[in-house]
């Protein structure tokens, strides 16, 4: 099935355009004019004169025998009459059909003279067949091939009139035989058939390379989605219902938390009736199961669509992930989120945006119905960035900054919109202010568009409001997080026995830096705390002033800040900052009293975590803020 | 998202009812341009013979034509395979007249159609069957062209030549690409009835079919240029 779609999309993507003009210019030809675009609108009807074979004189016709021996071979000799006199027309080369090459010699038939159709003469005959208003403009003398008759092989006398329709009469120029006529009328429908017939090198014929090969490609968008339609019906999508039917479904949280019992009309799939509720998933295909990303979970004998199968693995199938896009209300009782919550939408007013180094800014909000929001340390929030214009290098970048934006080329795109969720910096009841940290995603490299999200927030000027829903608690300082498979432990004030050991790097570090400010000044712990702190450069070392401030005034936190590039002034650890963590290890206390927080790039957690587990920490006491999601 | 969701259920609900049509017109649309309109029309199926009036066989003047038909028009002196002719109306009948000798040779018998036939066909094919129509002609034999032979060849196709009885011209030919692509043709302008683009199935076929094709460019739209976009 997955082949079926990637055919029908590339498909449609190589004929899209021509198919529309085929459809337009078909639905032309259903409604035009048919007699207008014959092109005869001034054209007179020529009566047949009756040729005189009785007559003697000089008005007696020349035998044909004898017309024969005095000219070129002829295998037709044929009368004719032009302009009410009889001539011979002798046919020496014969095409299948008229407008096909024929070597044609016009002879007098009273006189045997070869007669040559001239200007005035073709005049003449125009004229006779032409009933309009306009005069005549010109006389043309044409080779083929002709715009107007694409399909004629042989020399012609255009003959053009000045009226409202710039009438044009074709003749023979060997036999003086009409054509035929053409207007302004016949071209507008020309230009459609030439559309139509793919016919962009005017060579009259719809069998051109060029149509063949589309044709060949429409067969497959036509078939292919065909299959797609058949398969669509098959899984129930085409169902509809005259009664607004509703059912409820009970809607649990990741955690198996059940958030609410919501009531959805039954044909509705899961994606777009979650969205009344407020709840949105992930999507960018707007619910044609081709992007994967509305994952939910319901029960495991749920019916499997093939984009579940194709988007989720077999193990994931099994424990009954679906596709929200791809199941309807009506075959669920109940479901579990995974990467959407049902906390609420909030309205965040931006009150101050700095750089606190080069890429790195802090940006803090407010709500802007003043309420104020309760969390705990470490949660984060979800940010709805509209489809805007976007910049790859940000406006009032401070000068001092400026030499490491020097590498990255302007680029100014369009985006759509998209939702990035930020980890909340401090800890609720600090202030009334959401304070994110946030670094600018720039490019890899040229052409490539920058972090859409995280430039349009830092872009974004003061005063102005961006919706959030959060804050979400996945990642905080936990009650639980010993082992509990140890028994008799008092169950008071365990974890203030624990070390924390906190290890971040880059603007990941929000999270650990509100759950050390709860600890500290909230609650006041008197836990150990060591905090390993990673950036590349020195100027990287955010919110220094204020860690080195929080050493100075408690005696059981420790701030190790490391940097990765040597740099001259630099007289802390050069190194990456799992390394360091290695060298310290055995200095932290006892293995059973250590927690780890984990938060910052991919690479750096999986290296520490790895790390973590051959020193013999056990994975309960390690709790880590994954950015991939 | 919202233009994509609307597309999305446009594009679904439309084809339900569409799709057909639109497998039928690439189906046959597709036919009709990828053969040779020439070879449709059968062009392959005749040689163009080139055979010059040999005028000093000619025994019958014009004028003594004339004697024995005072009525006669559109007069024309051919050959018919090598024989020089005379051809013309008197009233609406076609003459057939041999130039040599005077005899008339209309309308030929089905011994003299099968010579001609056999003499245009291009290839040594057998013939299959022979019949003289003298009314109620096939779709696609003209009426003015009766009475006229039709010779069956025994080939690929199923060729046939119609030989006017009356003027032993070959009138038309007919081979089985021709006739399918005569009914593609019926089914391309989705006409069931009588073979015009003008009605109205197909003016509201083709206006569904625009806004189908139009929904169907935006997700097309979306998921291939926009979708870079989206990722980052």
């Amino acid at each position: 099935m997955q082949f079926i779609k990637s055919v029908h999309k590339w498909a449609s993507l190589f004929v899209g355009i021509q198919f529309l003009l085929w459809l337009v210019s078909g639905f032309y030809f259903n409604i035009m004019d048919h007699s207008k675009a014959g092109g005869n609108q001034y054209r007179e009807r020529i009566e047949k004169v009756a040729v005189d074979y009785r007559s003697t004189g000089n008005q007696k016709l020349i035998d044909p025998k004898l017309v024969l021996a005095e000219n070129k071979k002829t295998q037709n000799l044929q009368v004719v009459t032009i302009l009410g006199k009889p001539y011979y027309l002798l046919t020496h080369e014969k095409g299948l059909y008229r407008h096909f090459y024929n070597e044609q010699t016009l002879v007098d038939a009273y006189t045997n003279q070869i007669i040559v159709i001239d200007e005035h003469m073709a005049k003449k005959i125009a004229l006779t067949s032409y009933n309009g208003p306009g005069k005549l403009t010109s006389v043309i003398k044409l080779m083929p091939p002709i715009q107007d008759i694409p399909k004629e092989k042989n020399t012609v006398w255009q003959v053009n009139f000045n009226d409202n329709v710039n009438s044009s009469v074709y003749i023979n120029a060997s036999s003086g035989r009409l054509i035929r006529h053409s207007d302004d009328d016949k071209r507008f429908a020309d230009f459609f058939f030439m559309l139509h017939f793919m016919d962009y090198a005017s060579e009259g014929s719809f069998n051109n390379w060029q149509i063949i090969l589309f044709s060949i490609v429409t067969l497959w968008l036509a078939l292919s989605g065909l299959i797609w339609t058949v398969e669509l019906g098959f899984n129930g999508h085409y169902r509809l219902s005259l009664r607004n039917q509703k059912s409820k479904i009970k809607v649990s949280d990741k955690s198996g938390k059940l958030i609410d019992e919501l009531s959805f009309s039954i044909n509705q799939n899961l994606l777009d009736g979650l969205i009344e509720h407020d709840i949105v998933l992930p999507s960018s295909c707007g619910g044609g199961g081709t992007c994967g990303q509305c994952k939910i979970k319901v029960n495991s004998d749920a019916k499997i669509t093939s984009a579940d199968k194709l988007h989720l693995s077999p193990l994931e199938v099994e424990s009954g992930f679906r596709l929200g896009c791809q199941h309807k209300v009506r075959e669920f009782s109940d479901l579990t989120l995974l990467n959407t919550h049902t906390a609420k939408k909030h309205a965040l007013v931006l009150m101050k945006s700095t750089f606190i180094s080069p890429f790195i800014k802090e940006l803090r909000f407010k709500l802007q119905n003043g309420s104020h929001l309760k969390y705990k340390a470490g949660a984060y929030m979800r940010f709805f960035v509209p489809a805007a214009k976007g910049c790859a290098i940000p406006q009032k970048l401070p000068d001092e900054f400026q030499p490491h934006w020097h590498h990255i080329s302007h680029l100014e795109y369009e985006h759509l919109a998209c939702s990035r969720s930020y980890s909340l910096a401090t800890y609720d009841t600090e202030s009334d202010e959401l304070v994110f940290t946030i670094k600018i995603q720039t490019a890899p490299e040229h052409k490539i568009l920058p972090g859409i999200a995280s430039s349009y927030i830092c872009n974004l000027d003061v005063g102005k409001m961006i919706k959030a829903v959060g804050p979400f608690e996945e990642f905080y300082f936990s009650e639980n997080s010993i082992d509990a498979s140890i028994e008799n432990v008092s169950e008071t004030n365990v974890n203030d026995e624990k070390t924390l050991v906190m290890i971040g790097a880059g603007a990941g570090m929000a999270p650990l830096k509100a759950i050390i400010l709860e600890r500290l000044k909230k609650y006041n712990s008197k836990q150990n705390i060591h905090y390993y702190f990673g950036a590349r450069h020195e100027v990287d070392l955010i919110y220094r002033e204020l860690f080195d401030e929080l050493t100075q005034k408690h005696l059981n936190f420790k701030y190790i800040p490391v940097v990765s590039k040597d740099a001259h002034n630099w007289f802390g650890e050069t190194a990456y900052v799992q390394n360091i963590l290695n060298k310290h290890f055995n200095e932290l206390g006892h293995i059973d009293d250590l927690a780890f927080y984990l938060c910052g790039p991919k690479a750096m957690m999986q290296d520490t975590i790895v790390l973590l587990q051959n020193k013999g920490v056990k994975p309960q006491a390690i709790q880590f803020d994954d950015f991939a999601n | 998202m919202k233009l994509v969701k609307i597309s999305r259920k446009l594009h679904k609900w439309l084809m339900l009812f569409l799709g057909l049509q639109f497998v039928i017109w690439s189906v046959t649309g597709a036919y009709m341009v990828i053969f040779d309109i020439d070879y449709i029309h059968g062009d392959s199926l005749v040689t163009n013979h080139q055979t010059s009036i040999d005028h000093k066989t000619i025994g019958i003047s014009l004028e003594d034509v004339i004697k024995k038909y005072p009525d006669a028009q559109n007069i024309s002196l051919a050959v018919l395979i090598d024989m020089p002719v005379y051809r013309f109306n008197v009233k609406n009948q076609n003459i057939l007249l041999s130039a040599k000798n005077a005899e008339l040779l209309s309308p030929i018998n089905e011994l003299m159609a099968v010579k001609l036939a056999k003499h245009h066909y291009s290839s040594d094919d057998d013939i299959l069957e022979v019949a003289l129509i003298s009314q109620n002609p096939p779709f696609e034999l003209s009426k003015r062209h009766l009475p006229a032979y039709r010779i069956n060849f025994d080939a690929l196709g199923s060729p046939s030549l119609y030989i006017s009885a009356s003027s032993g011209k070959l009138v038309t030919k007919r081979h089985e690409f021709w006739r399918l692509f005569d009914w593609m043709f019926r089914f391309h302008v989705a006409d069931y009835e009588d073979g015009e683009p003008e009605n109205l199935l197909l003016f509201w076929f083709a206006v569904f079919g625009i806004l189908a094709c139009l929904s169907g460019l935006v997700l097309t739209y979306f998921r291939v240029i926009k979708k870079q976009v989206e990722v980052s």
